[in-house]
């Protein structure tokens, strides 16, 4: 430090200093955060994103709970009064709603490029069977979440979650009443319990022996993930249902992430074995996975027999999902069109996993070609061009920004949503290029200031 | 090269503010909008109030849910005093939040729980548990009243005061509260 008189940002730093010097007490230090400096591919830190995605999820559902009321004949009213009246009430629920899918798909993400990788080895066992537990509690979670609305859909898995729970051998005519309670009275507060209390501790906890020691954090891409979620919620908000109505057949599917179970269900075939047991064996096989895969080797190629298990897993995943949506309206009654002929679903889907399985095999142990990686030029803006790129995105910034604030006070909440996700998509974007011309003016070396030290 | 870093950093800094401002919005999720902008509403007509000692109580502001419209803090009272005055207070008292009644032959409104009194004029304690709360802590908040002559109805068109809390009454006479259209 120089013999200046003390400024105000020097009074910031000591101050900072002063925390972090603290802060070795606490256990935080012993995490090592990396923010890249440059574009840094983002399959290496999902977990961090799906992380981000938690924090938003607990935020916006803390808020929620300002106005949701968890009880049987106000809980539909509360959340349309929360959609129609109360002020950003549409952008609470719909982020919050998007959040949780996101939340899904980049633990899918997550897990699979893990997966591929190699990643449960090297005394990585724990972290592994943590993060498929923690798999498990982010469906459960986004499930009670999604009962919480009492509508039409949500009491179509209320019906079956519980009917599956009773269908559990020895277990389950002691645990599903735990669930049911009295009624559907009792079911919703313990849903509401189980959704922003139980279910969140016990992730924090899991979450505690999963997370790494060395963390990246790309804000860029953290942003632009943020307001992707705003932009979904602008564009396709999520519909709030009809409230349930006991004497009102309709014939509605779940959440995506379940339709692959209830495609099992629809086959009519024992409860319990199609729509629990085999979709616990699916999950007990990723759980075992590096007890069985004991090689020393890490990629996928050098793996093909798991590499082949892996993409017939998300075929069987992909395949299942989508017959889960399908309905035929053509045939009379909701039954019918419900139903899956099980010889026609269980025969097509183990043949195309097996296919998938040997097909991806061959492929993978044929002898490929040596491929010669090309050198990847680095993409560099000249100073001019970084220029007019910043103050283009900038301007757009500031344009979608007038935008969000025009129609909120328009009351369009949905076209302000969108155009704050698309700010912050853009604030992402300008970071990125801040960091790009910042490492280009500090690399020039006709500065007159000292030469900076750079890896 | 010294001025490039330093308006890369101004972009950063304004863009920082343009991304986060819309956001700004969602503090409009915290209020509920009925209690941030209170409405003009019809509580009585002086049909109800001719003699001195008379008294209405009424919701405010009124949604027709059961519910909301029997919580303490919507409750009101519109008093004709012994001066021929007219004036409303909440209904919740300032010491523990109980409902006080209104007493005609004394004037004044005493809370039933612990005794604090409260006087017609201008709604400031002036016994019991409310007397050893500070200034503004000790007076009832009042309703800003309009009296239309022509038909008699009077309406509610604000609260003056925190609810529960208290009412800088020194500010404002309780006269103000009053007006004729």
């Amino acid at each position: 430090m120089s013999d200046r008189p003390k400024t105000l940002r020097d009074l910031g730093e000591s101050l900072y200093k002063w925390v972090v010097d603290r802060l070795e007490r606490t256990p935080f230090l012993s995490f090592k955060f990396t923010i890249p400096q440059q574009y840094l591919s983002p399959y290496g830190y999902l977990g961090t994103l799906t992380t981000v995605t938690f924090i938003v999820l607990g935020i916006s559902g803390a808020f929620l709970m300002f106005y949701y009321r968890p009880d049987v004949e106000l809980a539909w009213l509360s959340v349309k009064e929360i959609e129609e009246e109360v002020p950003f009430g549409f952008i609470m629920r719909n982020l919050h709603y998007h959040a949780s899918n996101l939340m899904v798909l980049l633990a899918v993400a997550h897990l699979y490029y893990q997966y591929f990788s190699g990643r449960y080895k090297i005394k990585n066992e724990v972290l592994w069977v943590t993060g498929i537990l923690l798999g498990i509690l982010t469906v459960l979670e986004a499930y009670t979440g999604y009962d919480l609305i009492l509508n039409q859909r949500a009491l179509l898995a209320i019906n079956i979650g519980t009917g599956l729970t009773f269908a559990a051998p020895v277990i389950g005519p002691s645990v599903a009443p735990i669930l049911i309670g009295g009624g559907l009275f009792d079911l919703i507060v313990r849903f509401y319990a189980l959704h922003v209390f139980i279910i969140p501790m016990i992730m924090l906890v899991l979450m505690a022996f999963h997370i790494p020691r060395f963390l990246v954090l790309d804000i860029p891409i953290v942003l632009v993930l943020v307001g992707g979620i705003f932009v979904a919620g602008g564009m396709f908000p999520v519909h709030l249902g009809l409230r349930f109505d006991p004497s009102l057949p309709e014939i509605t599917v779940p959440e995506w992430y379940l339709t692959a179970i209830y495609a099992f269900i629809r086959t009519g075939t024992e409860r319990f074995f199609s729509g629990a047991l085999l979709p616990l064996l699916f999950t007990i096989m990723f759980l075992i996975i590096p007890f069985v895969d004991k090689s020393r080797k890490l990629g996928w190629r050098d793996r093909p027999f798991f590499t082949a298990l892996g993409i017939s897993s998300i075929i069987l995943i992909i395949f299942t999902t989508l017959w889960g949506f399908y309905v035929d309206f053509s045939q009379p009654t909701p039954f019918e069109q419900l139903y899956i002929e099980p010889t026609i679903f269980y025969g097509s889907i183990t043949a195309l996993t097996l296919l998938g399985f040997f097909i991806t095999y061959r492929f993978i142990t044929k002898p490929s070609p040596p491929r010669r990686p090309t050198p990847a030029k680095p993409f560099v803006l000249s100073s001019k061009g970084l220029l007019v790129a910043t103050t283009v995105v900038f301007a757009l910034m500031v344009l979608t920004t007038l935008l969000a604030f025009q129609t909120y006070f328009a009351n369009m909440q949905n076209v302000s949503m969108f155009n704050m996700g698309m700010s912050l998509i853009l604030f992402g974007l300008l970071l990125h290029l801040y960091r790009h011309g910042i490492s280009r003016v500090a690399k020039q070396p006709s500065t007159t200031q000292q030469p900076e030290v750079k890896a | 090269m010294e001025n490039r870093r330093k308006a890369l950093k101004f972009i950063l800094a304004a863009g920082t503010l343009v991304a986060i401002a819309p956001l700004a919005t969602g503090r409009d999720f915290f209020y509920r909008k009925e209690t941030q902008e209170l409405p003009r509403q019809k509580i009585a007509n002086l049909k109800e109030l001719s003699e001195p000692g008379s008294y209405v109580n009424f919701v405010y502001p009124k949604t027709g849910d059961q519910k909301i419209d029997s919580d303490p803090f919507r409750q009101f009272i519109l008093i004709k005093t012994k001066d021929n005055k007219l004036r409303a207070f909440s209904r919740v008292c300032v010491h523990l939040w109980c409902l006080p009644s209104y007493f005609p032959q004394r004037g004044e409104l005493i809370c039933p729980c612990h005794g604090s009194v409260y006087r017609e004029e201008d709604g400031v304690g002036i016994e019991g548990p409310v007397l050893y709360q500070t200034y503004p802590t000790n007076a009832l908040p009042m309703v800003e009243l309009e009296v239309e002559e022509s038909t008699g109805d009077v309406y509610a068109v604000g609260i003056d005061g925190i609810l529960g809390y208290g009412r800088n009454w020194r500010d404002r006479t309780p006269d103000s509260m009053v007006k004729r259209v």
